[in-house]
């Protein structure tokens, strides 16, 4: 089953998913952020905010393809 | 006069740079001083997207080309002139070829550098007689011979060419007096939506920035580059197809299927997890649709140039009329 889901699955179309459905709370946080600041945005201007959405982002990804250890955000293709 | 002692410093700086430079291995740029996109980087691009499940990706992906080749034909139709050949440079798979019809042209010929999107869709799909030529859409006085072609189009290719004043020159040359060129660009705010979300995303996340959409031509610009290329009775108008999207991932997608991708000289190779993870929050918010949609801007410049000839109606002389304008109004 597991192996299936992954093999119709890409890691991106899972952070697709992830992070625009199941985190979208998080990532609407995380863009109003940026928003409230985008004539002045600098590095890590929003890094708070932004570290929720990775946690919750890493969270959703790790609970679907429990077992595998490559996390998806961490994983460079 | 303050400035001597700083001219001094300098200089001896810039004579060890230079000797440095003469020394180097690599020959200086001569043959093209214009270099932003990466050729045969899109070429490939190309040829993977159009193979891509035998073509049917590339298919389904083919909604802003065959919108913009619509809108391209109502203004050739408005031109009331029966060609003999139509050169389509740049054609990709077609789909402004196919929407031709034996009442405007006998055949059309088929210029694109991608072999694979060149050949995916079978002559039945078109209504003229056809020739199909791979090349350089740079390099078109290598394909056909000067003055020889009455109408030469160009749907949604320009975009990528390197040396855009070069390639209108060129397709001047290969035109016949009073042959007509009609052409089809993506224009300056195309995919705005796009680089605003991946720069943001980018300095909050990594602390710069890196091109990843196409630096694109200005309206402005190009009623300019056509008149200096020697085109005459120039129109030029610019038209948008805005295109709504689930969210930012689709429409990345869509454009990698469509032989879009980046191919920008010298860009990343790839975009961190993280940066599209903020890209794609950042663009929904920043410019995302109400019903949770997110919209894509395609922005289309359309020119219409003549090269000229004796036969084509000119302005009198000036001081020549014969009626005051001041009585007329």
């Amino acid at each position: 089953m597991q192996s299936a889901q992954k093999s119709t699955t890409s890691p991106l179309k899972r952070l697709a998913l992830h992070s625009t459905t199941t985190c979208s709370s998080q990532a609407t946080a995380y863009g109003k952020c940026i928003v409230a600041t985008y004539t002045d945005v600098r590095k890590d201007c929003c890094k708070h905010e932004f570290e929720k959405f990775g946690q919750c982002l890493r969270a959703a990804v790790c609970l679907q393809t429990r077992g595998h250890h490559a996390s998806p955000l961490t994983h460079r293709r | 006069m303050s400035l001597l002692p700083v001219a001094r410093r300098v200089a001896p700086r810039c004579n060890l740079a230079r000797a440095f430079a003469s020394k180097t291995p690599f020959a200086a740029p001569t043959a093209s001083v214009y270099r932003v996109f990466d050729r045969a980087a899109k070429r490939t691009q190309k040829d993977r997207a159009a193979s891509r499940d035998g073509g049917e990706r590339s298919r389904t992906v083919e909604y802003v080309r065959d919108e913009v080749a619509d809108r391209m034909m109502e203004r050739l139709l408005d031109i009331k002139r029966r060609f003999d050949t139509i050169v389509d440079l740049g054609s990709g798979s077609g789909h402004f070829s196919k929407l031709l019809e034996p009442d405007k042209t006998r055949k059309v010929i088929m210029i694109d550098s991608s072999g694979q999107t060149l050949n995916r869709d079978p002559d039945d799909d078109f209504e003229v007689q056809l020739e199909r030529v791979q090349g350089d859409e740079e390099d078109l006085l290598g394909i056909l011979p000067r003055n020889s072609q009455e109408a030469i189009v160009s749907c949604l290719s320009l975009h990528w060419v390197n040396d855009l004043p070069g390639t209108l020159v060129q397709i001047r040359e290969t035109l016949k007096p009073d042959g007509l060129f009609l052409g089809a660009m993506f224009g300056g705010d195309t995919l705005f939506e796009l680089r605003s979300a991946l720069q943001l995303a980018e300095v909050d996340r990594e602390g710069g920035i890196s091109p990843h959409v196409s630096p694109m031509t200005d309206t402005k610009d190009m009623s300019n580059l056509l008149g200096r290329a020697g085109f005459t009775l120039l129109t030029v108008d610019t038209d948008e197809v805005r295109v709504g999207y689930p969210s930012m991932w689709e429409l990345i997608e869509d454009l990698k299927d469509m032989g879009e991708g980046n191919a920008i000289v010298g860009r990343r190779h790839f975009l961190h997890r993280d940066t599209l993870a903020a890209a794609s929050a950042i663009y929904q918010e920043l410019h995302g649709n109400k019903d949770g949609s997110i919209p894509a801007t395609f922005q289309v410049i359309y020119m219409i140039g003549w090269k000229p000839s004796p036969t084509q109606p000119k302005p009198l002389e000036r001081g020549s009329a014969q009626t005051s304008l001041k009585d007329v109004l």
